[in-house]
């Protein structure tokens, strides 16, 4: 009787975790999302897929996550230490959790207002814990709120304590330029670097947008007048810059993709000119983007603090965009 | 020989050598003008690395504190120099860059010139106002640790790792 008794209970016991496994399961297959991303990659269609993360709220992925394809993720004007900055570093840790990005380009001003630790532990270390801790690399651009000395220096930023810096990953090189002082000593520098690169994809990043349709700021025509000839001569892919508060994809310019994000923390809510020369603009909440570079394609996803999707698509290299949205 | 061509003949060579040994001279003044400005900023960067030194010896934390470096306004732009850098900015804006330059500056973040003293600290949390490239491109060449900082209509000289306003030029640059 108490063999039956013991039996039964087990038996009971193993039914509720087939039971949990199933519905564990159910929840995590992926299904095709709604607004489905189609791609026409070398391997055929790929798709987009929601997944239900551990947090129970739907992520919407729209990479295609390929084998030995470069994921990081972008943020701009990340630095204030706030609530939103802080819930945008949440929607990260979830993205990071299903894409694995390893690291993460910031286009300056990355900490706002003072530089004393406690202000880089609340404005960067605090907000990405979660992603430091996964072993994401951070490489920062600097911005003119950013104090040059101290984040130059500071390890979690990767400068190697200079002001502008190259690196590589996979066969993408990444420029990363100080547009605070374009200086000839700089322009020499980056000439020597993207002419000597042998990467397949050329990316450039730094803090004030060649291109922008925002009120506040506008576009730098100066810095544009130096550095788009040296972009177009030595076949640079894709330039992101922040600086203006709000999300915007460019018109492709002479096959080079401009992106502007500068919304990762602060906000310019309605900045955007009538006319212009974006493809999309989203100046309402704060974002983010997933980036995921393949041989001959560059996928990106924008998401907003809400974990809404607000522009997607994928860029063939060297050629225009095909927009998807 | 044209009577009349024979004059203006003369007039034509007086013109041209008068123009030749102005210009020359011009650019003979310009050039010992930025070589006097390369000597005083090379003396900056001498005293700079003696106060580094004296600093490390001195503090055992290692942290420097140029405030005590001896530079004055005018140290480095003198009233030559500060003229001469007035003419180069300038030259540049009535270039063919003039316009972007102007919008670049226009677009900045509006800066105080409130407390902009030459060898103090730079404003505590002041953003840093980007400095046009092509202008860079027209001033002369400063060692890796100062930089030409614009902030209004001043252009400053910076001493980037001690955060220092190494010495200014008031009513620098026109952005209007």
């Amino acid at each position: 009787m108490q063999i039956q008794k013991t039996l039964l209970k087990y038996l009971n016991l193993f039914g509720l975790c087939i039971l949990a496994a199933a519905l564990l399961g159910r929840s995590l297959q992926t299904v095709p999302a709604a607004n489905t991303f189609t791609a026409s990659g070398s391997n055929g269609a790929t798709r987009g897929v929601a997944l239900q993360a551990s947090s129970a709220s739907t992520l919407d992925l729209k990479l295609p996550l390929q084998d030995k394809s470069v994921r990081f993720a972008v943020i701009g004007d990340s630095g204030t230490g706030e609530r939103a900055q802080y819930e945008v570093a949440h929607k990260m840790e979830a993205y990071q959790q299903m894409t694995k990005f390893d690291f993460v380009i910031m286009l300056g001003d990355n900490i706002y207002g003072s530089h004393s630790p406690q202000d880089f532990i609340k404005k960067f270390e605090q907000p990405y814990k979660p992603l430091l801790d996964a072993s994401v690399k951070f490489y920062a651009s600097l911005g003119n709120h950013d104090n040059p000395n101290d984040e130059q220096l500071y390890k979690p930023f990767n400068m190697g304590g200079e002001r502008y810096y190259a690196f590589q990953k996979g066969d993408v090189a990444f420029f990363a330029l100080d547009s605070n002082y374009m200086d000839p000593v700089q322009l020499n520098w980056l000439e020597k670097k993207l002419k000597n690169s042998q990467e397949t994809w050329k990316i450039c990043f730094f803090h004030h947008p060649l291109y922008n349709d925002g009120r506040h700021h506008g576009a730098d025509a100066d810095l544009r007048t130096q550095l788009l000839p040296l972009f177009q001569r030595y076949g640079v892919n894709a330039v992101f810059s922040g600086h203006e508060h709000v999300y915007q994809r460019i018109k492709p310019e002479n096959n080079i993709y401009f992106f502007v994000l500068g919304n990762s923390g602060k906000l310019m809510t309605h900045d955007f000119r009538g006319d212009g020369e974006r493809l999309k603009g989203f100046d309402t909440d704060q974002t983010f983007m997933l980036v995921e570079i393949t041989s001959d394609k560059l996928f990106f996803q924008t998401i907003a603090r809400t974990g809404e999707t607000i522009d997607f698509g994928e860029l063939p290299r060297n050629m225009m965009v095909k927009d998807t949205k | 020989m044209n009577p009349y061509i024979a004059p203006r003949y003369v007039l034509i060579s007086v013109v041209s050598i008068f123009l030749f040994t102005y210009c020359g001279a011009q650019t003979q003044d310009d050039s010992a003008i930025v070589k006097d400005f390369q000597a005083r900023v090379d003396k900056y960067m001498g005293l700079r690395e003696k106060q580094h030194l004296l600093q490390q010896k001195r503090d055992v934390a290692g942290k420097i504190d140029d405030a005590h470096l001896t530079a004055h306004q005018g140290d480095i732009f003198t009233p030559a120099i500060a003229e001469y850098f007035k003419k180069q900015i300038e030259t540049t804006m009535r270039g063919s860059a003039g316009e972007k330059i102007r919008t670049s500056l226009r677009h900045a973040e509006p800066l105080t010139t409130v407390g902009l003293k030459a060898n103090t600290k730079y404003p505590n949390n002041l953003p840093l106002q980007s400095t046009p490239p092509t202008l860079l491109l027209n001033l002369p060449l400063l060692p890796k640790a100062l930089q030409y900082r614009i902030v209004g209509s001043t252009l400053l000289l910076y001493d980037v790792h001690s955060d220092l306003i190494v010495d200014l030029i008031p009513d620098a640059i026109a952005t209007a």
